[in-house]
């Protein structure tokens, strides 16, 4: 979006004698130091609690440390174990199911929101509000209801598929195969509220004349949706989609507290894996393998996803 | 000037952070090591809810009028984490609480625990319960002061409404009769024969205690009467079954205090609680206990427990005194003062069991007492450096056959399988 015609804004000085010059860098040195003294508390902290322990987790993944003592260098074994261990290959399955299951629905889910409160309706500020409730909740009182809800016997999901006429309900939380979609729904719908707001933005910013243009060109409402708004959304779902992706990869508190991995390790996802490996059994070098895994799988799939961006753009 | 300035107070900011970050560590031991003078530091856990800390440290400064005991509170859910990272920076707090055996053998093993073999030879410990525990290659680094072991609560009113007689000594067979004759209602109002907990200790450790079957062997086909009693309980709907439990985060106390269970196998910690809401007029529920129910084939009432311990600080600042409380603890002063707040002392005698019985509140029938004296009372983990990965497996695949995703038989084969194959040392 470089417009080659607009000359450069930064004026040029025509003829700067050497005094003006040195008292310019040193302004420019105080300013830099000034600059400096203003990110120093927030880097220091970041350097110190973040980025140290970061590196060190890449170092760690190729030792073995208990926390105690000084870590032992173990090569590539952590990764050899990583291959043949069972419960990493369960937790990278159930992990890429949960992605595979909330970022498509809560993409969904927000922009059906998002159209359907993007319009003059009473009483638009409370329907809004009420559909960004879900993400400003306590999350572990989100769990804690949906576990409810969700209850086999006596809960109100169940209590109502069975009145339409539904049989034999899914077992949900306390079922292999129904605990992962459970743990799906609950976090869709805690989600959608969030991402609702930020495609609310994004369609502010298609023009109306986009719009007027094409009901001239004689579009109905569907093809306006399909070559008008989804196009006009572009930038907007593309960090949706970024954003959704690295939280669904590293989703843990609300599996943590709805099924804590269970029934036995059907939702067991690799954040509650390094946990496990990590701060309860003390395997801090495993453990650190498996961070490191999570992260260059994270790490692919967004490389991909700008790509795609770009190849899409051009 | 100014910039000079400027660039010195970033210096300075810079140097205080990394100081303040190196320096952490050892601030925080002299804020909490500063013993020495009649000050003897304690960890503990929920102090305010765990009363058993409060009633030991007032007879023992009674009885120790020269020294002043300052606890060192933790918070409960924490408290394994925040005794680790204490005991590994040097921390010198002088009595370590050990909540759970699995622990100590870690702190143990590392040296982080002073020897007191000397102070447990000296002591009378024929009547002290699970002090074997603690014995590691004929060394030990703590000694118990409270042993909670299993029995059955059961519900007076609802065995009396029904005519049946209270459980005696039962068989599983029998408690199982008397689960299903003691359930009626419908959902909401519904009253269960009995509630058992989603803890597989509940299951499991009741079975390896009763066959002398290993929870650590990689073998568990001796688990399989246990779950098909567990198992067969809700079936019938005689127990609230496992995924309905585990959704709505089921309380035991709250099933057995409203009458929504007739009978609850549970620990012996419970009576404090029991006591307390009774004291709180949380509820009127007429209770007794009864010793747990038997396999067929023995006369001999066997549970499964686990002891809570004191320790001495390798690094302690007042090891002499702390010597002392830990000997204290578990001597018959120590345990009369917990057991007059309804805790269950490790020193076992008939002058303790009498002192508990007379406690308000408590029922003081003959089946009671019974309960209160198992003839073995087997450790609910054994420890060494496998178990909390066997832990582990063993959870998940108790909740596998829990919720009826497994047959007993495939779940207890994969549970082998995997502690064979996945445990490494």
């Amino acid at each position: 979006m470089a417009h080659p015609s607009i000359p450069s804004a930064a004026p040029q000085p025509v003829a700067p004698d050497p005094p003006r010059r040195s008292s310019r860098r040193r302004l420019i040195r105080r300013e830099t130091l000034v600059g400096w003294s203003f990110i120093l508390p927030n880097f220091a902290g970041f350097a110190l609690l973040t980025l140290v322990p970061v590196l060190m987790a890449f170092a760690l993944a190729f030792m073995r440390w208990d926390s105690y003592g000084s870590p032992e260098w173990l090569g590539l074994d952590n990764f050899r174990r990583l291959v043949s261990d069972e419960t990493f290959h369960m937790a990278l399955f159930n992990t890429v199911y949960y992605a595979a299951g909330h970022i498509p629905l809560t993409l969904l889910a927000s922009l059906g929101l998002a159209i359907a409160l993007n319009r003059k309706i009473p009483g638009l500020g409370i329907f809004r509000t009420a559909a960004f409730f879900p993400y400003i909740t306590s999350l572990v009182a989100v769990a804690v209801v949906w576990n409810m809800l969700f209850n086999p016997s006596l809960g109100p999901v169940n209590q109502f598929l069975e009145a339409i006429g539904i049989a034999e309900p899914p077992g949900w939380t306390a079922s292999t195969a129904w605990a992962m979609p459970a743990v799906i729904i609950t976090s869709v719908w805690r989600d959608m509220g969030y991402y609702m707001v930020l495609y609310l933005a994004g369609l502010q910013t298609i023009p109306q004349e986009y719009y007027e243009a094409a009901r001239v060109d004689g579009a109905n409402a569907w093809q306006r949706f399909w070559h008008v708004t989804l196009p006009g959304l572009r930038p907007i779902t593309f960090f949706v989609v970024v954003i959704l992706t690295i939280q669904s990869f590293k989703v843990f508190d609300l599996i943590f507290v709805m099924t804590e991995g269970g029934p036995g390790r059907s939702t067991l996802v690799l954040s509650q894996l390094i946990y496990q490996e990590g701060i309860s059994q003390g395997r801090f070098g495993y453990s650190s393998a498996v961070a490191l895994a999570l992260f260059f799988l994270v790490f692919i799939i967004t490389v991909v996803q700008f790509r795609l961006n770009k190849r899409g753009e051009s | 000037m100014p910039r000079r300035l400027v660039s010195s107070l970033g210096t300075t900011a810079v140097l205080s952070l990394v100081l303040a970050a190196c320096g952490g560590d050892g601030d925080a031991d002299s804020a909490t090591g500063d013993g020495g003078d009649g000050t003897l530091t304690v960890s503990v856990w929920n102090l305010e809810g765990t009363p058993e800390f409060q009633a030991l440290f007032d007879a023992f400064e009674e009885a120790h009028p020269d020294i002043t005991v300052e606890p060192v509170d933790i918070l409960a859910d924490d408290y394994e984490e925040k005794l680790t990272a204490m005991l590994a920076g040097g921390d010198q707090t002088d009595v370590i609480t050990i909540k759970n055996v699995m622990e100590y053998g870690e702190y143990a093993n590392r040296g982080q625990l002073l020897d007191i073999t000397d102070v447990v030879e000296s002591a009378d410990t024929s009547d002290l319960a699970g002090l074997e525990a603690f014995d590691v290659d004929g060394s030990y680094f703590a000694m118990p002061y409270r042993q909670d072991f299993w029995v059955i609560y059961y519900n007076k009113t609802l065995f009396d409404e029904a005519g049946i007689d209270y459980p005696d000594t039962i068989t599983w067979d029998e408690y199982v009769d008397i689960a299903e004759q003691l359930t009626e209602g419908e959902d909401e109002d519904k009253v269960y024969g009995t509630y058992h907990h989603t803890w597989r200790s509940v299951t499991q450790a009741i079975s390896a205690a009763q066959t002398g079957g290993d929870l650590l062997g990689g073998d568990y086909s001796f688990f399989a009467d246990q779950y098909e009693v567990a198992v067969g309980l809700q079936e019938s709907g005689a127990a609230m079954d496992f995924g309905t439990a585990n959704a709505q985060q089921a309380s035991y106390q709250t099933m057995f205090e409203t009458g929504a269970t007739a009978m609850l196998p549970m620990g012996t910690w419970y009576i404090a609680a029991i006591l307390a809401a009774e004291e709180r007029g949380d509820t009127d529920v007429d209770w007794g206990i009864a010793p747990m129910a038997q396999r067929p084939d023995t006369d001999e009432v066997i549970s499964f427990g686990s002891p809570t311990a004191f320790a001495v600080n390798e690094n302690a600042a007042n090891a002499d005194a702390a010597k002392e409380f830990v000997e204290f603890a578990a001597s018959a002063e120590g345990a009369k003062a917990i057991a007059e707040i309804g805790v269950v002392p490790a020193l076992q005698t008939s002058e303790i069991t009498e002192t508990y019985f007379s406690l308000d509140g408590m029922p003081d029938d003959e089946l009671s007492k019974k309960a209160f004296e198992p003839d073995v009372v087997e450790l609910e983990m054994p420890v060494s450096e496998r178990t909390a990965d066997i832990d582990e497996i063993l959870n998940q695949e108790h909740e596998l056959i829990m919720v009826g995703d497994k047959s007993i038989e495939d779940g207890l084969s994969t549970m082998s399988e995997r502690v064979r194959t996945e445990v490494r040392d």
